[in-house]
């Protein structure tokens, strides 16, 4: 008897039977009254996560302990394989991120039913029960379909290994953010789900779902990012995003999200846009199960995706019943979803609101579409087609450039109305700083329209937040007579939502600027070349040093092949390269590429090898990608912003305190 | 107040203009050397093995191939529209990197159409109807750990 797959699956069991319990409390508790009843629901989700845990520490323990007789561990792993590459195996695989999916998903209900339910009295039942049933669906696709705890049908003494592509410290931080934000999507929907079931349809709703719905954000944004910065550094094709069906479909939960959490302001302050703010976040996490039926049903081929399996008609299944249940609740709840406020001028923030919402549906639509296609085309016409970034980047890098612009407008227009003269003298001072810039982009060269629309609308975004800082934190320094770093500060403090707000929209014009420098500026060339030979790319001088071979001491790696290059300007050496490739003792068929890249601050210099002769040359591939650092300092920028944002404040001073200083300091 | 609206007007249209202008001048790219057309091509088809993976920076024998067969035929005097047609005919369809405006990829580009107009339908009708006169809705009375939770913010919020 294997112990470890035993007790895993015997876990599973468990938790699935706690999940079922939990519904079943719920529900009768509610209907007869029985307070006990459904706190025993909520005790059960606890339980969940707790076997979870187990099942999901079994597992974790037969990947270090080598345990080869449970077949996932053999398929993953090997006895070379670094500990910290264990690890990264638990999830590298169908069945194992369908548990580390489950794990982190009752993880998240744990803490909801722990810290939120009690709280949300009028819904309490209904969360605990739609809980249990999100969690059961998902535990029973492990039990029945996908264990990670079947043994091998060999015996063997060692393991396949982890798929080279996989084989990099950035399996330790991109696949559990991504997975951690999707199923955190679920907190969220199950707050939306209880109200429409509740009945309880105004804001509780909305402020017991905020810090959920930022949490969620921002564990998705930051696994997107990671996913970027992984593509560029590991994957060898000069770019960070490819447009890729899977990178698509992690992509797509954030857009209903992003709009989520800039409507709910509408139904806070207002009372509008109920009907639509509870659509927004079924459809965030509809589009998660998507995510997740995409990768696992062998529907779209990708780099990402695993191979056909038996879930994929489950998921399926599961995903037509999330849109279904969402759609009659949605249909059932939509008499009592009216506003409780009318629009008392179109000229206001609640319109630049439904405007950004309006751009990011159209971008979850095209994008959806755009990652479905190839499975139409195939299906119909028995012809797959590839649809890549050149339809992206012409169809939704226009409407990117137009939400750059919607942040900046949006953050200009008050709540609710105001005077011609006042929205005049707002503007004012926009449009001379945006006429400067055009001055001084074409004097800098700029031709490409794009370009210019995407740099002009990230500056407007640049004046008007920064405005708003130094507008409220001169403000608070007559007031209080602080210096200028003690009064930003006390602005984050006393007011985190809308300040972390205004460093998140920083953030995204820096990495709208990289984006724009990095794509439709970047230089690329490629060139065989021996050793002592140089070639230019740009302003640089790359000259090949010499070719080494070393042998691999872990993870699978049999041996890697590398070059020495220098980078030289004007004849002086700036930095060395060593770009290379990797082969796989398992795998060798699928050598992976060892990227080198020089960051500074204006550019980054790429190179990776892509092959060598008998006699010695070398063929490199060399990228000049502009202004690529600060896509990452934007990254950074607007993850902090989104932390600030995140941290817990009272929610009624916030509200007194936007009114006295946002629009006293705007003077309307 | 409307010498500003005027201004921004012009200004808008002057951007409007030069942007159309650079977009015009950008068209009429200066002619490139064989390998520079041979790389531009190159970047607009997949490899046929791999999934997403441009042409360019496939380490493949076939793409290795495919690369040559690039050379050897802009060098005859093939044009590149003719060159990525042949490889379409040969790996079909999936090789493009760029999806064809024709056929039934129009759908692709219906539903983009529809996507825009449709979800402009929906902005549009939320604001009109936002705008006529709305429904209070009955609000329930509060629940006593809701009391006790909004006295407990009250008291927090007259203490400060």
């Amino acid at each position: 008897m294997n112990v470890l797959g035993t007790l895993g699956s015997a876990s599973l069991v468990t938790a699935l039977a706690t999940s079922i319990f939990a519904v079943a409390a719920s529900v009768y508790g509610h209907k007869h009254g029985h307070g006990m009843l459904i706190r025993a629901g909520r005790r059960a989700i606890v339980v969940t996560a707790l076997f979870s845990t187990c099942a999901t520490a079994a597992l974790v323990t037969a990947l270090l302990t080598d345990d080869f007789s449970l077949a996932y561990v053999a398929s993953v792993s090997s006895s070379d394989m670094a500990p910290y590459m264990k690890w990264a195996a638990l999830y590298s695989s169908q069945a194992g991120s369908l548990l580390f999916w489950v794990w982190t998903m009752s993880l998240f209900m744990a803490m909801f039913v722990v810290l939120t339910v009690p709280r949300i009295s009028w819904g309490a039942a209904h969360a605990t029960a739609s809980c249990g049933v999100l969690l059961a669906a998902f535990l029973a696709a492990l039990v029945f379909l996908a264990s990670p705890f079947e043994l091998s049908s060999f015996d063997l003494n060692d393991g396949v290994g982890l798929n080279p592509l996989l084989v990099d410290r950035g399996m330790l931080v991109h696949p559990p953010a991504l997975l951690t934000g999707l199923t955190s999507t679920s907190i969220p929907f199950v707050l939306g789900a209880a109200a429409l079931l509740s009945g309880r349809i105004d804001g509780a709703w909305i402020r017991a779902s905020r810090q959920w719905a930022l949490l969620s954000w921002l564990i998705l944004s930051v696994g997107n990012i990671l996913g970027a910065w992984w593509a560029y550094t590991v994957l060898g094709w000069g770019g960070y995003w490819g447009w890729d069906p899977v990178e698509n479909s992690a992509l797509l939960p954030l857009f209903p999200l992003t709009a989520y959490l800039h409507s709910m302001m509408v139904q806070e302050r207002r009372g509008m846009l109920k009907l639509w703010n509870v659509s927004l976040v079924l459809a965030t996490f509809s589009l998660a199960v998507f995510g997740t039926f995409n990768v696992r049903s062998g529907l779209v081929a990708s780099v990402h995706s695993f191979a056909q399996s038996d879930v994929g008609p489950y998921f399926l299944l599961l995903l037509a019943l999330t849109l279904g249940a969402s759609l009659v609740l949605l249909a059932w709840r939509s008499p009592r979803l009216r506003a409780d406020h009318d629009f008392d001028s179109l000229l206001s923030r609640e319109t630049g609101l439904i405007l950004n919402n309006y751009v990011l549906i159209t971008i979850a639509l095209v994008v959806l579409g755009g990652t479905l296609f190839p499975v139409f085309s195939e299906l119909l016409r028995g012809n797959r087609i590839t649809v890549g970034p050149p339809f992206y980047n012409d169809v939704v890098g226009p409407l990117l450039i137009g939400l750059v612009w919607l942040i900046g407008v949006g953050t200009v227009l008050p709540w609710r109305r105001t005077s011609n003269v006042t929205l005049a003298r707002r503007f004012r001072g926009p449009l001379v700083v945006l006429m400067c810039s055009v001055i001084v982009l074409a004097i800098l060269g700029l031709r490409d329209p794009f370009a210019i629309m995407g740099v002009l609308g990230a500056l407007f975004v640049f004046y008007i937040t920064l405005r708003e800082f130094i507008l409220s934190a001169r403000w608070s320094r007559r007031v209080t007579g602080r210096n200028w770093i003690g009064v930003i500060v006390e602005l984050f403090t006393r007011d985190r939502r809308r300040y972390g707000g205004y460093l998140v929209h920083l953030g995204v014009a820096l990495m709208a600027i990289s984006i724009v420098g990095s794509n439709i500026y970047q230089i690329h060339e490629r060139r065989t070349v021996a050793v002592g030979e140089s070639f230019d790319v740009g302003r640089y001088t790359i000259e090949y040093v010499g070719l080494s071979e070393r042998d691999g001491n872990s993870n699978g790696v049999e041996s890697e092949v590398i070059a020495s290059l220098d980078l030289r300007v004007n004849d002086q050496v700036v930095a060395s390269l060593s770009p290379g490739q990797r082969f796989f003792r398992n795998f060798p068929d699928q050598p992976m590429a060892v990227v080198a890249v020089e960051t500074r601050l204006l550019e980054d210099v790429y190179v990776f090898m892509q092959g060598w002769d008998d006699a010695g040359a070398v063929e490199f591939q060399a990228f000049i990608n502009p202004l690529m650092l600060w896509l990452w300092i934007g990254a950074s920028v607007y993850t902090a912003g989104g932390l600030i944002a995140f941290a817990p404040q009272n929610s009624m001073g916030t509200v007194r305190r936007e009114v006295l200083t946002g629009d006293l300091v705007r003077g309307s | 107040m409307r010498v500003t609206l005027i201004a921004a007007m012009l200004f808008f249209m002057a951007l409007v203009a030069f942007g159309l202008i650079a977009a015009l001048y950008g068209r009429g790219a200066p002619e490139q050397d064989l390998e520079a057309q041979a790389l531009q091509i190159e970047k607009q088809l997949l490899c046929p093995q791999c999934t997403n993976k441009r042409l360019d920076v496939c380490e493949l024998q076939i793409c290795k191939d495919m690369r040559a067969l690039i050379r050897d035929r802009l060098a005859v005097g093939s044009s590149p529209d003719d060159i990525i047609l042949f490889f379409s005919n040969r790996y079909g369809d999936s090789v493009r990197a760029d999806l064809q405006a024709s056929g039934f990829n129009l759908f692709l580009f219906a539903w983009v159409g529809c996507s825009l107009f449709l979800t402009a339908g929906v902005a549009g009708w939320m604001l009109l109807r936002l705008r006529r006169s709305a429904v209070p809705q009955p609000f329930d009375s509060l629940t006593g750990v809701d009391e006790q939770w909004l006295d407990s913010q009250i008291g927090k919020e007259v203490s400060e």
